[in-house]
């Protein structure tokens, strides 16, 4: 089943978050007055953007000056003759015409640039078709880039409370790393004022304290620690449960397992 | 005579009266009122107070189900209603994305300060372009101990096995 919705009430930077987290594959199609865009993912990478239909055709390869247009009508002949699921960039890169990072660093760039933009969009239709794939001659980086700093990028676009407020309600939070953050660091390029933040978070300081130490505004600082609950690196506590960490918030109180065994038996006799 | 209690939560138009009417034995006391906001837009009626039902579990013992009211500026019910909560059910509108920031924001309310056993219903399964169980997880960013379950709230068997996961959450945390 397709997933469907709006980049106004789920964004685009949540979308990418669940792409990554659940390591999806399919094509996001979306779209914006008279504009549209598609994402290629594969196990939660993203392959390709296309903001316009002729970036799915071997010839972007020219556009971006990766090959001439001999080359590419070349390669497109040893693709047709190979078939079997090999792609563009492989046949090119097998055929020694570019460099495995000349091919790729140009290619990430134009989708990234192209991710950009989209971030751009206050609104837009969007919808996830699983396991959708591009063409076989479609230009795709040889290998899949991780979007953990694409969702970054989109949180740092963001310029009202509204937003960040939906998942950051308050300044006396407590940033805590839910896990070490080593793993997920790694594919991240961090702006400095977020090298900022994430230097201060330990587990005790709220977000007003953090904007204290590092002389940043409450925005600012709620805006990276948005970005790094996105990417799924923090959670927010309460300060009470920060100081007990370790220590389970309030305890409901115990209920006798006779009990519940009667509410079972009674709700299946149902 | 003891009684205990579920709540029922989620955003507007999730479909708590509907779960509660469909397990009730009581006719579910729901004060409806016709909706002079935003949730006109949704439906015609939305609940401004909350919806009560009751099972009757054995004579001496009986299950109370408490609707939350959806909207935000009912928020200080929820507080009167978690108080002495069996467990809760949070109920998700798989159709509409753009309730689950606000189910996001129902949750933290009700499981950050208690440690509350919930389970999340996914509900209209039955709808075109529902959200899966597994994709409203990731959505809704829950870790992977909580149970996410399929939900049509009109169907019986779907409430009855959303009310027994729960239970079974809060079997494994009772004492003998």
């Amino acid at each position: 089943m397709a997933l469907v919705g709006n980049i106004r009430d789920f964004s685009l930077s949540d979308f990418l978050s669940l792409v990554d987290r659940g390591y999806k594959t399919g094509a996001l199609h979306l779209s914006h007055n008279d504009q549209t865009a598609r994402l290629y993912f594969e196990k939660g990478k993203l392959l390709l953007a296309a903001r316009r239909p002729e970036d799915e055709k071997p010839e972007l390869l020219v556009r971006l000056g990766v090959l001439n247009a001999d080359q590419v009508a070349q390669a497109c002949k040893a693709l047709t003759a190979r078939g079997n699921g090999v792609t563009l960039s492989q046949v090119v890169l097998d055929a020694g015409m570019v460099s495995l990072e000349r091919l790729q660093g140009a290619l990430m760039s134009h989708t990234e640039q192209s991710v950009y933009g989209l971030f751009a969009w206050p609104e837009g239709d969007f919808l996830f078709e699983h396991n959708q794939r591009p063409a076989p001659d479609a230009p795709l980086a040889p290998v899949p880039i991780s979007i953990d700093h694409l969702i970054m990028e989109g949180v740092r676009r963001i310029d009202e409370w509204e937003r960040i407020r939906d998942r950051i309600p308050s300044t006396d939070l407590v940033p805590r790393f839910m896990a070490p953050p080593g793993e997920k660091l790694k594919g991240m390029r961090l702006a400095p004022e977020e090298w900022k933040v994430f230097a201060r978070i330990n587990g005790r300081d709220t977000l007003a304290e953090i904007a204290q130490k590092t002389g940043l505004s409450d925005f600012d600082v709620c805006r990276a620690v948005y970005g790094f609950l996105t990417a799924g690196m923090l959670e927010l506590v309460k300060r009470q449960r920060a100081l007990n960490a370790g220590m389970p918030p309030v305890e409901q109180p115990r209920v006798k397992k006779s009990l519940v065994n009667r509410i079972i038996n009674r709700i299946r006799s149902m | 005579m003891q009684t205990v209690k579920m709540v029922i939560s989620g955003a507007v138009n999730a479909g708590k009266t509907e779960f509660i009417k469909t397990i009730s034995e009581i006719e579910v006391v729901s004060t409806e009122r016709r909706a002079t906001d935003d949730t006109r837009l949704i439906k015609k009626e939305t609940t401004v107070a909350m919806d009560f039902g009751r099972i009757a579990i054995s004579d001496d013992l009986v299950l109370h189900l408490f609707g939350t009211p959806g909207q935000k500026r009912f928020d200080f019910m929820w507080e009167i209603l978690a108080e002495g909560m069996l467990g809760l059910v949070i109920l998700v509108d798989s159709t509409r994305p753009e309730t689950f920031r606000e189910t996001n924001r129902i949750i933290d309310f009700f499981v950050s300060y208690r440690d509350t056993p919930y389970v999340i219903a996914a509900n209209k399964q039955d709808r075109p372009n529902a959200w899966s169980p597994e994709e409203l997880r990731l959505a809704l960013r829950q870790p992977p101990h909580i149970k996410v379950l399929p939900c049509t709230a009109t169907d019986r068997e779907s409430v009855k096995n959303v009310l027994l996961e729960l239970l079974y959450v809060i079997q494994e945390r009772s004492e003998d």
